[in-house]
């Protein structure tokens, strides 16, 4: 008699699935487990069958959530969820080897075919169905048909026998729920006595129809049963395996079961007594056990106050206590419990703000306690690191009341270093050879305050980056630069007696890379001659000590010098090159740069290194513009620019891409390197600085070349904004940067230098760009003295076809050019052989030669060209029609193919030769004669 | 004014005997002087540079000469009136003319051009069409500028039979084009165009004549060249490059071809040889792969294209020499005045 078979209910069938999770055990094992009484055992124990329990639990929940599926007739549901059952009991293999299959598991397969097959006869239902229920329940049909294959004995067995198979596990459910409500600790005889209980049961069962209406009854009782184990769960924790079980019958609420219910009563109603004096033993043991465990998991000695603290962790609140009361405070004591407090550190359940805290309380301690410097810079050491630790991810940033914790730290640990002459710290320091006491020795201690400074000035660099650059946030995260060089210079002065020339080459690159973007605007005055006007900015100039160009010379040619890394001399001399190029030192930027051959393999630098490179060739063309020479601003800048993609390739700013070519990792890192903007290049300056040096490059270029065919372009970029400006449909005053020079590079097209100039030095120019040079005025007369220039070369350019003679003195006063200059440009123009014209000495004037082809001339020369391209790319055409006969069917006649080919390439050559005017006849003639 | 009409006429009357040898439904083309004029003024008063004006001929079909009596004009596109249609519009003309009892027979259009360039694909595609729907049309085209030279240049054009064969087939592959057998010359065919006037006018015209001054013909010699040349030059560049990149596009395409075809062929033998050894060893024979799968023949470049402008290379050409020709025999002449009045 089954009770499935039987009642029908559903809620009872659920139950049972439920209430098996933990019975699939050979009852041997049972009783041997239960015999099972030492600590130690019990938690071997607990182990393999939270292992097993885990998973069954998981079947045993799916299988629920099937059959509910199966009562509302969900086929769509059902057939995804046995599909994770079936995953689901793949996965707990490795138990079901070793246990067996899980009779309830087998009474589902059979259920649900027989549940199945049922449905599949019922057409009526059928039609009735939705399309996805009937189409999952075809699909499910067919699975489990193949599924119960490996099965079918089982399978059989419980067809066959269906009632003994739900026996056995009866028998196994009080049993456990015996096992479980008693202590774990019971005798074996109680286990009996479990079983005389289970004899009893297949009666109660019988019953079953009359125990519904005892439901109220049970109801209450089972009220008083849950409220009798839950103390005792709030005491355990909800994990203890015993009243699992029980908690989660209680918490089935109506459906739970009245069998075991029942049961469960008729043992209460035996022996009360007897369980409340277990539960109460139980309770006793489970303390003692947890606080065991939280001593192993801590690893330190049995001291009841401090084991709280560490293993409930939400629990403390209360200020921890150190050490107990009493314990005699030195420096071993100390020093064991750091190690404890550092034990959990980078654990899952740390709590590190805590762990800081303890940290500071005990450096407090050991203060309090003059325990010696030696100690207290160890943990200051621990400090610091816990400070960087505290976040878990490296991307994120410190919060601003850490970062300032770790500066004071940082200060702090240096106070002591300096005050206290004889400690020796150091990386290589093993641990068990410190020195911390106080004693005649010097303190040795392991830890590397570079490493930590390194590490404080990448977070201060992870912060600006992360703050907004236009916010008041960001100014006052900017004052702490202050600190971090402050705190550089004095670990600069402190390695610099102490540390090895390796260490000093790191620090000093430090101290150069917040150095090197900055500009020296003290230096600059006194370069100027001029004083400080007030005396408080002579006291602060004279504070300041020397320049930073000369601190820039000293600590790079220590690091040339003295490094053995790479890069750090990389890094040091594109540093040193920067600030060369920004304080318009032009040739040693230039010469440092050609010398160090870096432009030769720094692609094969990492990024951030090539980002300084990238940014360092910038500040080097902007210099030299500064220096009024255009071609080498142009060509360092060209690279920059020409690829589109400036921002970027300066780090500073990522440009909108797509997600195929950069997934949020690669973002990830990318947003990493950013510059953060204090050390930012302007972008629109560089722009700027690129167009114009490439208007005055390209203009006259055009206008001597402009019938060429075959002209290149200087500068792709200028030549695009010139077709935008173009395109313009309606051409109002410039109102951008780029409009302003496309407009002047118009004016200067016609020889108009005047038009030129107002373009490119105007108010709105000078607020947007040249404003921002430091030497203004000189950049700007630098400007307007090559406007000049370039305009008179593109005027003789475009309009020497007009004239006869010109007087070199109109075109000086034309062009606002001293005589001499006019004479110099227009000569070197004529060796060049830009210009054919010849220059009259006594008076002054310039005499065309007029050798230069006219526009139609032109234009037939350029047609002639493109004719020999025509009939070059008509003969390709040819070519491949014979090529691939003579190629592919007679091989024989490949050698005079080849020869064919030679001639025709003779041919063409031929062409390109004479350019214009050839006779293709003659050509071919005197070719096939040479055959 | 009545001398340019008549070297129209003589000029046409010459082409007439080199384009003789026609097939198709209309083997001359007579045009009435109002046509003519009417052409003229609309381009006068719509187009400037190198804006293009439509218009449509209207006429009757005498047996093989198509008589051009009346004409009129397409409105210029303009941006604002998006929903204008043109074929209500002539509808609306052609029924209006009716009304006063003028020729309302479609057959054909006019088109002026900038420097002899007309033979494009949107030409091609409308005279197709028209040529289609009523066998017997023609394009006529006026060219302004040659007109402003003293020469008046109107020409009247056909599809041949064959190109429109082509394009109803729609097939401008390099193969349809190769079997159809046509080149550039043989796309359009020129019809001879007589222009008609009624006694009347005639007799007008002498009188007029015998009024104008002569110092009117003088400007005959005139040699305002280098502008025109150079502007057929850089139209002329411009349809070389073009017509380069289009050779350099089908030979990228009959190179991909070749490579292909040469693949398809090994994989072939290779499946030869393993189905014989297969044979051999008494296996069935692997079973059979659609190759067109596993090759897809690379897209034909369309050729039409390429064609029309081949042909409008022609045109340029023929421009230019027509041009040259005439120039240097300006230059001839000039040359003995210049000998005479020594």
């Amino acid at each position: 008699m089954s009770r499935f078979f039987a009642t029908g209910s559903d809620s009872e069938s659920e139950e049972s699935s439920s209430a098996d999770e933990i019975t699939p055990k050979a009852p041997g094992t049972t009783f041997k487990q239960s015999l099972l009484l030492s600590d130690d055992e019990e938690d071997t124990k607990r182990v393999v069958r939270s292992a097993k329990d885990k998973r069954f639990e998981e079947l045993t929940n799916l299988i629920k959530t099937i059959r509910n599926a199966m009562k509302i007739r969900d086929m769509a549901k059902c057939l995804e969820e046995f599909e994770q059952l079936c995953r689901a009991f793949l996965k707990s293999k490795t138990i079901v080897d070793k246990e067996g299959v899980p009779p309830f598991y087998i009474r589902l397969l059979a259920d649900l075919e027989d549940y199945l097959n049922q449905l599949w006869e019922d057409k009526e239902g059928k039609k009735k169905m939705n399309k996805n229920n009937a189409k999952a329940l075809s699909t499910l049909r067919q699975k489990i048909r193949k599924y119960n294959r490996d099965y079918e004995t089982e399978i059989a067995a419980y067809k066959e026998n269906p009632q003994e198979s739900a026996d056995e596990e009866e028998e196994k459910e009080p049993e456990e729920s015996g096992s479980s409500s008693e202590s774990e600790g019971e005798a074996g005889d109680e286990g009996v006595t479990a079983k005389v209980f289970l004899k009893k049961k297949p009666a109660a069962e019988a019953t079953s129809e009359a125990s519904k209406f005892l439901k109220s009854a049970k109801g209450s009782g089972d009220e008083s049963s849950s409220s009798d184990e839950d103390d005792d769960d709030g005491e355990w924790g909800s994990d203890t395996v015993g009243s699992g079980s029980e908690s989660s019958d209680d918490g089935e609420g109506k459906s739970a079961s009245l069998a075991v219910v029942f049961l469960k009563k008729a043992q209460e109603g035996e022996k009360t007594s007897e369980k409340k004096k277990d539960v109460r033993k139980k309770r006793h043991k489970k303390k003692e056990r947890l606080e065991e465990e939280a001593e192993e998991e801590g690893g330190e000695e049995a001291e009841g106050g401090w084991e709280k603290v560490k293993g409930g962790v939400p629990l403390v609140k209360e200020k921890p206590k150190m050490f107990a009361k009493g314990t005699e405070i030195n420096t071993a004591v100390v020093v064991k419990k750091l190690n404890e407090i550092l034990q959990a550190r980078g654990k899952k359940g740390t709590d590190r703000a805590a762990q800081i805290e303890l940290l500071h309380a005990l450096a407090a301690i050991s203060q309090e306690n003059n325990l010696g410097q030696g100690i207290l810079v160890k943990i200051k050491f621990n400090i610091i690191a816990s400070l960087y630790d505290y976040n878990p991810n490296l991307a994120a940033f410190m919060k601003a009341d850490m970062w300032k914790k770790c500066l004071d730290c940082i200060d702090e640990l240096l106070d002591i270093l300096f005050d206290n002459n004889n400690i020796f710290i150091g990386e290589n320091i093993a641990e068990d050879s410190e020195n911390l006491g106080i004693s005649d020795q010097p303190f040795r201690v392991r830890g590397c305050i570079l490493t930590l400074v390194e590490r404080m000035d990448e977070e201060f660099t992870k912060i600006m980056q992360n703050t907004d650059p236009h916010s008041q946030e960001y100014v006052d995260n900017l004052k702490d630069e202050g600190r971090v060089c402050g705190i550089i210079d004095r670990l600069l002065s402190y390695l610099e007696t102490k540390g090895s020339t390796e260490e000093i080459c790191r620090i000093y690159l430090r101290r150069i890379l917040h150095t090197y973007y900055k500009f020296d605007y003290k230096a600059h005055r006194r370069s100027l001659g001029l004083q400080g006007e007030t005396k408080s900015e002579q006291d602060q100039e004279e504070s300041e000590g020397e320049d930073s160009a000369v601190i820039m010379d000293r600590l790079c040619k220590f690091i040339y010098a003295k490094d053995r890394t790479d890069r750090i001399r990389t890094c040091a001399i594109l540093c040193h090159i920067y600030h060369h190029a920004l304080h318009s030192r032009w040739y040693q930027a230039r010469d440092l740069m050609l010398m160090s051959h870096l432009q030769d393999n720094i692609q094969h630098a990492d990024p951030p290194v090539q980002i300084l490179y990238n940014r360092t060739m910038v500040q080097l063309g902007i210099c030299a513009f500064r220096q009024g020479m255009i071609k080498d601003a142009h060509n360092a800048l060209l690279d920059i620019q020409s690829s589109g993609r400036a921002k970027e390739l300066l780090g500073q700013g990522l440009l909108m891409r797509n997600m195929q070519e950069r997934n949020a990792e690669q973002e990830k890192i990318e947003k990493r390197r950013q510059v953060p903007f204090h050390m930012h290049i302007n972008l629109e300056l560089l722009e700027c600085v690129y167009l114009v040096s490439a208007m005055l490059l390209e203009i006259p270029y055009m206008a001597a070349h402009e019938f060429d065919a075959r002209r290149r372009m200087i500068s792709k970029q200028f030549h695009h904004q010139l077709r935008v400006g173009e395109r313009q449909p309606l051409l109002g005053p410039p109102e951008s940067m780029r409009e302003h020079v496309v407009a002047a590079s118009k004016a200067m097209k016609m020889g108009d230098w005047r038009t030129c100039h107002s373009f490119i030095i105007n108010e709105k120019m000078n607020s947007k760009v040249w404003d921002l040079f430091p030497e203004t005025q000189r950049v700007r007369e630098m400007l307007v003295r090559k406007i000049q220039e370039e305009s008179l070369r593109t005027y003789l350019f475009t309009y020497s076809s007009v004239y006869d003679s010109i007087s070199m003195e109109t075109l000086s006063e034309m062009f606002e050019l001293e005589l001499p200059t006019v004479h110099s440009i227009i000569s070197k123009m004529i060796i060049n052989e830009e210009l054919m014209a010849s220059l009259d000495q006594p008076t002054q004037t310039v005499v065309m030669h007029r050798t230069e082809p006219t526009s139609l001339q032109n234009m037939a020369l350029q047609l002639a060209e493109k004719l020999g391209g025509l009939v070059e790319n008509n003969e390709r055409v040819f070519d491949l029609k014979q090529g691939v006969y003579g190629g592919y069917f007679n091989r024989d006649q490949k050698g005079g193919y080849q020869q064919k080919q030679g001639y025709q390439r003779d041919q063409k050559g031929g062409y390109q030769q004479k350019q214009g005017g050839y006779q293709r006849g003659g050509y071919r003639n005197q070719n096939q004669s040479n055959y | 004014m009545a001398s340019r009409k008549e070297s129209g006429s003589t000029l046409s009357a010459g082409m007439s005997s080199s384009g003789g040898t026609l097939d198709s439904p209309v083997k001359q083309i007579q045009i009435e002087g109002l046509v003519v004029l009417k052409i003229i003024k609309h381009y006068q008063e719509e187009g400037q540079g190198s804006e293009v004006v439509q218009g449509v001929l209207l006429g009757l079909v005498v047996e093989d000469r198509l008589e051009i009596t009346n004409c009129f004009p397409f409105p210029q596109h303009t941006e604002d009136d998006a929903d204008f249609d043109e074929v209500q519009y002539q509808m609306e003309m052609m029924r209006s003319l009716r009304h006063v009892n003028i020729d309302h027979l479609h057959v054909g259009w006019y088109q002026s051009t900038y420097y002899g360039s007309f033979v494009s694909r949107a030409l091609l595609d409308s005279q197709f069409s028209y040529q289609h729907a009523i066998e017997e049309s023609v394009v006529l085209i006026y060219d302004p500028i040659k007109t402003a030279q003293g020469s008046l240049s109107l020409k009247a054009y056909r599809l041949t039979p064959k190109l429109m064969e082509i394009c109803k087939e729609k097939d401008f592959t390099p193969e349809g084009l190769k079997k159809a057998n046509i080149g550039f010359e043989h796309m359009f065919e020129e019809v001879p165009i007589v222009i008609k006037n009624s006694h009347l006018i005639s007799v007008l015209m002498w009188e007029l004549e015998d009024k104008s001054t002569v110092a009117d013909k003088h400007e005959l010699l005139n040699l305002s060249s280098s502008n025109h040349l150079e502007k057929s030059l850089q139209l002329l560049m411009d349809r070389v490059d073009d017509m380069s990149q289009d050779i350099v596009k089908y030979n990228t395409y009959s190179r991909n071809l070749s490579k292909q075809q040469q693949q398809k062929h090994q994989y072939l033998q290779r499946r030869q040889q393993e189905n014989a050894q297969r044979q051999s060893r008494g296996e069935p024979p692997l079973p059979e792969e659609d190759i067109t799968k596993m090759f897809k023949p690379p897209q034909p470049p369309p050729r039409m294209d390429t064609l029309l402008i081949a042909g409008q290379i022609n045109n340029y050409c023929q421009n230019v020499k027509e041009f040259t020709s005439q120039t240097l025999g300006k230059l001839f002449m000039a040359e003995a005045l210049q000998g005479h009045n020594n």
